[in-house]
């Protein structure tokens, strides 16, 4: 649709046209068509067989012609735009009715004959969209300029050039290149001796390996992964409170698994069927478990179908393109795509729940665990949504999973994957049991001591009672009360005994149920299954009453212990807790053949409405496969979309701009590519290179057209006419750094940055870490507020990063305790490495390191004017050290230059 | 204000017109941040698609808003909205009066549920007392209740509209209220991000959009897909330290730092001889200069010593029940004065908001009415005086009402079906009265008004065309556009 045509219309709007003015169709006429009609009277679709996409097809019309040229009275469609807004006949039926400006337009246009271009043609059938279609390798285009190319991104670059008439920028200079890929590809600034390194090898291929070096980087993967993450919606987990509400804790596994996957070049594609499906085809992986945190992200505790909505809408953007979430409530507006296809997507995901499986060395899934994706309810049914009303599901139709059919390859077959014991079973897990053991030793060891403790307090109080010779003169003496404190500290001793011998029977309980569990899950099944399992029953039982007479030593004790007014109530206690011994005494008598598996893992409430049991349940032993389905379809080296919309995202992030700018949306209303060749050939390339996305960044940054200078200073103006907003890269964009890499630079230039890498997430509060920004806690409620003021990404959606320029920003850098105390440190760094140097030399080292430029002439004068004013003023503050002041004044201003914030 | 269109340095084919704007004021810098964001295009990309240029679309009536916003819910029956129905029927069940069609299950279908079975949020059956006597005030003989006597005195300038429903019956509805959205369907910009977006800047000197008091969980941003540059600038009275990053962390001298700003200001524009076309570079330079114009501008507005005491007594600055709340009142009006375009003042931290009164109803609004009452009054009292409130609107609002029905011994519940707001000033008419409850306070039966009926008015007279700020890929909805309020405008 051409918004230029629609703002046209409203603009001519504003005079309502008359009679006598003649009304022109493709500026005044069609663009309403093309807004309020063509969704359902187009290509997509021709309710009542009508189409209006040309005049002659509505004079053909469904049932009966929509209009007639010159004759109002025979061309209902005029009835029917100008019809009540409650009137059922209304045309369109949703939304705002047309204004009667657009509806006497309209009328006047028939009257005045219906006039159109004799050559209209109609809308292309939307399956023919260019990105639904298996991109092809287009042809390298034969190179004007060999020396200008040095890759076939150049090729395609250059024949924009030329095809449009433009002039490329000369390359800027080497420093700024190294800076530019630096940040880029790591998203830190090249130190000072890697830019002396750099600039004294004038060998073939020193830039070559500057990008080797960059991309094995462990830097690089925390860098790219970040990006991802905003593609990803990554999220640690928020709520109110305490209360997990989205996402999930531990969330971080997730993205640790994204670094070290690109750090390792995992091809894309695998990274996706990990995401998606790594349950079903890695199922007792914990280590690729981790990519799965991408559903358990998608975590929302009090909306299934918001949750559902969300995962569906943000993986066909992210992954595809597709912006799947216009088709909810009805048929997509502008893509063939249906609702019926909308709800069998959602299929695909009905069955799948959260949990969070136990990692070696730790029980407790508050403290670690990996959160994943599962399919928990393969039984659960799916229906469409009336208008996309959650409350009014359809109820009669079940709706089966499937990817939208339009789209080559055809929708995959959907086979159930039968899962390894421990993928449904995760106590089978050998750590398991071993860290259940040694939490068991760990406890042990502690009531030994417990132990040690009381008997000795008991001693101490018997020795006392003995032993105190005015013991028997004290008034009262002998009496029940003196005796207090020695049955007190028995009773205690007791309670320590039982605790231990519950602690102890509690282990061995563990171990009984973990050989039952082996014997009964992994094949094959040995001969004395029944007595593993009689034998795992009842040492639970045991574990069970030992924990009973635990509880019934320690009531007893709390009686004992008790104020007169608290005795009826504890003694109801004990009573109770004697009770419950004795039933637990009968129990080990009886013990049956059941008894708890060892837990491996905790579901998430699927809601707040879900109870402990349903929780509890067993986990399926086979999964619907519906996820491994769609993983491979979204992977197959045909899908017109994956590849494209991949390349698309790297493209944005070196260049500053995108080839497709409308990144999450490929489909017919998106905005087509600048450079559809290019675009498909990166594409290609991507898939015929194992999906490596280090051997597409290597393409890009050893590209000329990678290495054009920034600035428009010197461009022809006849390049400077054509292109102004440089859409065909007739010189690069400077770059906004994202805020991230303008925290970890100031630490990185401060010699400062803590190069440890993943981990729980660092809280944001936390002013002293000196760790990489993407390891703050980031979610909806938490934002780091330096970051936050660099436009973090928003977790909610973020294909593209915000690059606001706002006053707080420079209040951030001239302000903030970081920006302040790094400016310190770098100008003492410079002086450390060059003891004496004169302000001239100070400040050369000082632009060189803070970015990565020589000063001109001009700047060299300004900052000597700055230098000599500064510490003019310190000297008047009567400050120690003015000139040594001056110039850390002068590396934050440096900071706060235009060209630190900018990857030129 | 900044002539934006005054011809500049750069070249003047369309897409440079709009970016020279970045350079000139406040809301151009804002604007840089439209274009690299998702799926917007950059205005040669999409056939002619621009953002704002900081114009209205049509004459306004107003030029600034103060929205004041009570977290947690405020009982319309005990403030805008009196029902002496309840106080009759008191203790009656619902369906033992003769209103008991209001729980007819087809009127209930409003509610979209997020929390399902929340202890709140639910039906309340037995009718429960008004707390609170009321009265008419003004020459329009307004009722209102004894609880705002001071906000009563301005009953001729106050139209209240006592018809407002919305959909999530929790706190949800905050950010509904701000955005149009229910929280279920994801979170959106909000009123004063859009008026933010569309508008130009009235002063360079200060950010445009502020928030003043608690944010809670529900209704913590505004920009969302228009851009953290749209996100409310949260300010603090208190000159010393009024907003972050607002003062230096290094004991740096007022010299050294005019020197400072100075040094970035010339190596900037030495850079932009070597980069004459680079939007950015030029947007930054004027971000810093307005930044180190921010660090003085904003402590002056908020210098309320300097307001004579009878002003500071106006706004209740003598009283600590009041002070508080008309400290941020008083600062409100400095803003409106010095141009700002949008304040958000949010009243009732704590919970899901101070006055979400779910026991002891009676001494929660009394306590939370008695420091906003006198404040409030203060505000439209002194806007009128300096003919200020002629071009600036002022709202009154909460994210619901709260239930007929009594919670517990004494409390009420959350209440989406009818809920009361009330705005004053620029282009609003006074004395007014605007839709109406039925007797018991339970639906909103006459001129109904959904949540974006308010946010239409307010665009309306700020000379905005909602759907004209609409963006490519973000298609609004009709109901997210909702209605003016024609019937309270004058």
């Amino acid at each position: 649709m051409k918004i230029r045509e629609i703002l046209a219309a409203i603009a001519l709007l504003a005079f309502p046209a008359r009679a006598e003015d003649a009304v022109d169709y493709r500026t005044q006429i069609r663009p309403i068509f093309q807004a309020r009609c063509y969704a359902c009277h187009g290509a997509l679709k021709q309710k009542g067989g009508l189409r209006l996409d040309t005049v002659k097809l509505a004079i053909r019309g469904g049932q009966e012609p929509a209009i007639t040229p010159g004759d109002i009275a025979a061309s209902p469609l005029i009835d029917r735009v100008a019809a009540d807004e409650d009137d059922t006949a209304r045309m369109p039926p949703e939304g705002e009715p047309l204004k009667p400006a657009e509806v006497e337009l309209i009328r006047a246009w028939i009257a005045q004959g219906a006039r159109s271009p004799a050559d209209e043609q109609p809308e292309r059938d939307p399956r023919d969209h260019w990105a639904f279609r298996t991109p092809a390798r287009p042809e390298v285009p034969a190179a004007q300029h060999p020396g200008w190319v040095r890759n076939p991104i150049d090729a395609f670059i250059a024949a924009g050039h030329q095809q449009r008439g433009l002039t490329p920028q000369r390359p800027a200079d080497r420093r700024t290149w190294l800076r530019r890929v630096s940040l880029d590809l790591i998203g830190l600034p090249p130190t000072r001796e890697e830019l002396d390194a750099f600039l004294s090898d004038e060998s073939a291929g020193a830039e070559d390996r500057v990008v080797d070096r960059l991309l094995s980087s462990p830097r690089y993967a925390e860098r790219w992964g970040r990006h991802w993450m905003d593609i990803w919606r990554y999220s640690d987990w928020w709520g109110l409170g305490a209360e997990v509400r989205n996402s999930q804790k531990h969330i971080w596994h997730w993205r640790d698994w994204i670094i070290e996957s690109l750090d390792a070049d995992k091809g894309y594609d695998q990274m996706l069927r990990e995401m998606l499906a790594a349950d079903e085809l890695y199922a007792d992986d914990l280590d690729r478990l981790r990519a799965s945190g991408f559903l358990a992200r998608q975590y929302f505790k009090f909306n299934r179908t918001t949750w559902l909505d969300e995962t569906i809408e943000h993986t066909s953007k992210a992954m595809l393109g597709l912006t799947l979430n216009c088709a909810k409530c009805h048929d997509h507006k502008y893509d063939p795509i249906s609702q019926v296809d909308y709800y069998q997507m959602r299929a695909i995901f009905e069955p799948y729940q959260v949990r969070i499986d136990m990692v070696p060395g730790e029980i407790d899934p508050e403290k670690d665990g990996i959160p994943r994706g599962f399919d928990c309810n393969p039984e659960a049914r799916t229906f469409l949504h009336i208008r996309g009303d959650d409350r009014r599901p359809d109820e009669g139709r079940t709706i089966a999973p499937a990817t939208p059919a339009f789209l080559t390859p055809a929708p995959p077959g959907i086979e159930p994957v039968r899962l390894p014991p421990e993928a449904y079973q995760p106590g089978l897990r050998p750590f398991v049991l071993e860290t259940h053991l040694a939490e068991a030793d760990r406890r042990i060891a502690e009531d030994r001591r417990a132990l040690e403790v009381a008997k000795a307090k008991l001693a101490e109080v018997e020795q006392v009672a003995i032993s105190s010779p005015f013991a028997a003169d004290r008034p009262g003496a002998g009496s029940p009360d003196d005796l207090r404190p020695i049955g007190r500290a028995r009773l205690a001793v007791v309670v320590a005994e039982k605790t231990l011998a519950a602690t102890e029977a509690q282990r061995a309980a563990v171990e009984a149920r973990s050989a039952a569990d082996r014997a009964r899950y992994r094949p094959p099944t040995p001969a004395d299954l029944p007595a593993l399992v009689a034998e795992a029953a009842r040492r639970e039982k045991i574990a069970a009453f030992a924990k009973a007479d635990e509880v019934a030593s320690r009531a007893e004790l709390d009686l004992f212990r008790a104020k007169p007014e608290k005795k009826a109530e504890l003694g109801k206690k004990l009573e109770d807790a004697r009770t419950a011994l004795e039933a637990a005494g009968k129990a080990v008598a009886r013990p049956g053949d059941s008894y708890t598996p060892l837990p491996g893992s905790r579901k998430t409430l699927e809601s707040n409405l879900e109870t402990e049991e349903s929780r509890g349940k067993p986990f399926p032993r086979v999964s619907t496969g519906r996820r491994s389905a769609l993983a491979r379809w979204i992977t197959d080296p045909k899908h017109p979309l994956t590849a494209r919309v991949a390349v698309n995202h790297l493209w944005s992030r070196h260049f500053g701009r995108p080839l497709v700018p409308t990144v999450f949306d490929f489909g017919r209303k998106g905005t087509p590519p600048t450079h559809p060749e290019l675009l498909d050939w990166l594409a290609v390339e991507l898939v015929e290179h194992g999906w490596s996305m280090k051997h597409i960044h290597r393409l890009i940054v050893t590209s000329n057209t990678y290495r054009l200078a920034s600035s428009s200073l010197g461009a022809d103006e006849r390049t400077l006419a054509v292109d102004p907003g440089n859409a065909f890269y007739w010189r690069a964009n400077p770059i906004r750094m994202e805020s991230e890499v303008i925290r970890d630079s100031l630490l990185h230039l401060a010699g400062e940055l803590d190069p440890t890498r993943g981990g729980p997430p660092i809280p944001v509060a936390d002013a002293s870490s000196r760790r990489r920004s993407l390891y703050f806690v980031h979610s909806h409620n938490e934002h780091q507020q330096f970051l936050a003021t660099f436009d973090d990404a928003s977790v909610l959606e973020c294909y593209r990063r915000a690059d606001s320029i706002v006053p707080q920003q420079a209040l951030a850098l001239e302000n903030s305790p970081l920006a302040t105390s790094a400016a310190e440190k770098i100008a003492r760094r410079i002086e450390a490495a060059h003891p004496g140097a004169s302000d001239r030399d100070f400040a050369l080292d000082a632009f060189l390191t803070v970015l990565s430029a020589e000063p001109t002439g001009p700047e060299r004068a300004v900052v000597a004017d700055a230098l000599a004013a500064f510490a003019g003023a310190a000297r008047r503050a009567g400050r120690p050290d003015p000139s040594g002041r001056a110039r850390v004044r002068l590396v934050h201003a440096l900071l706060n230059h235009n060209d630190f914030v900018t990857i030129r | 204000m900044t002539d934006r269109h005054a011809p500049g340095s750069m070249r003047t084919t369309p897409r440079r017109t709009f970016l020279a704007d970045l350079g000139m004021g406040f809301t151009g810098l804002a604007l840089g941040a439209m274009l690299a964001r998702d799926g917007v295009v950059r205005a040669d990309e999409a056939g002619g698609w621009k953002p704002p240029d900081g114009r209205p679309h049509f004459p306004p009536r107003a030029k600034s808003v103060v929205w004041l916003f009570m977290n947690g819910g405020v009982s319309q029956a005990e403030s805008f909205d009196p029902k002496p129905e309840l106080t009759k029927y008191a203790g009656k069940s619902i369906g033992e009066t003769p209103f008991k069609d209001v729980q007819n299950p087809d009127k209930l279908k409003l509610a979209r549920v997020t929390v399902v079975n929340d202890a709140n949020g639910q039906q309340r059956n037995k009718l429960y007392p008004l707390q609170v006597g009321f009265r008419k005030y003004g020459q329009c003989g307004m009722e209102l209740s004894d609880w705002v006597p001071h906000i009563g005195g301005c009953a001729d300038d106050i139209a209240v509209i006592r018809s407002m429903y919305t959909t999530d019956d929790n706190h949800g509805a905050q950010t509904q209220f701000h955005s149009g959205r229910h929280m279920l369907d994801g979170e959106f910009p909000t009123l004063g991000a859009w008026a933010h977006y569309g508008l130009g800047s009235l002063n360079d000197n200060l950010p445009q959009f502020l928030s003043m008091g608690a944010r809670e969980y529900w209704n913590a941003r505004d920009g969302h897909y228009l851009g953290p540059a749209h996100d409310a600038t949260p300010i603090r009275v208190d000159p010393r330290n009024p907003l972050d990053f607002g003062k230096s962390a290094g004991g740096i001298g007022a010299d050294e730092q005019r020197i400072g700003f100075e040094l970035v200001g010339r190596l900037d524009r030495l850079k932009a001889v070597e980069y004459p076309d680079d939007p950015a570079l030029a947007a930054r330079i004027k971000a810093y200069e307005l930044a180190y114009r921010m660090q003085s501008s904003v402590p002056e507005a908020l210098d309320l010593d300097s307001e004579p005491k009878e002003t500071r007594d106006l706004y209740g600055l003598d009283d600590p029940a009041t002070r508080d709340f008309g400290m941020q009142m008083l600062a409100a009006r400095r803003f409106v004065e010095r141009g700002v375009r949008f304040i958000q003042v949010q009243h009732g931290a704590g919970g899901a908001g101070a006055w979400d009164a779910h026991s002891g109803l009676k001494a929660n609004h009394e306590r939370n009415f008695r420091s906003v009452d006198r404040p409030i009054a203060g505000l439209l009292k002194d806007l009128k005086r300096r003919g200020l409130l002629d071009s600036t609107i002022v709202l009154f609002a909460s994210e619901f009402g709260r239930t007929p029905g009594t919670q517990g011994a004494d409390g009420r519940d959350h209440h989406i079906y009818g809920f009361s707001v009330w705005m004053a000033g620029g282009g609003i008419k006074g004395g007014v009265v605007h839709g109406a409850t039925d007797e018991i306070g339970f639906h909103a039966v006459e001129d109904r008004h959904y949540v974006t009926d308010v946010h239409a008015t307010i665009l309306k007279l700020l000379g905005l065309d909602s759907r004209r700020l609409e963006i490519p890929g973000r298609k609004r909805l009709d109901i997210d556009h909702g209605r003016p309020i024609d019937a309270i405008l004058a």
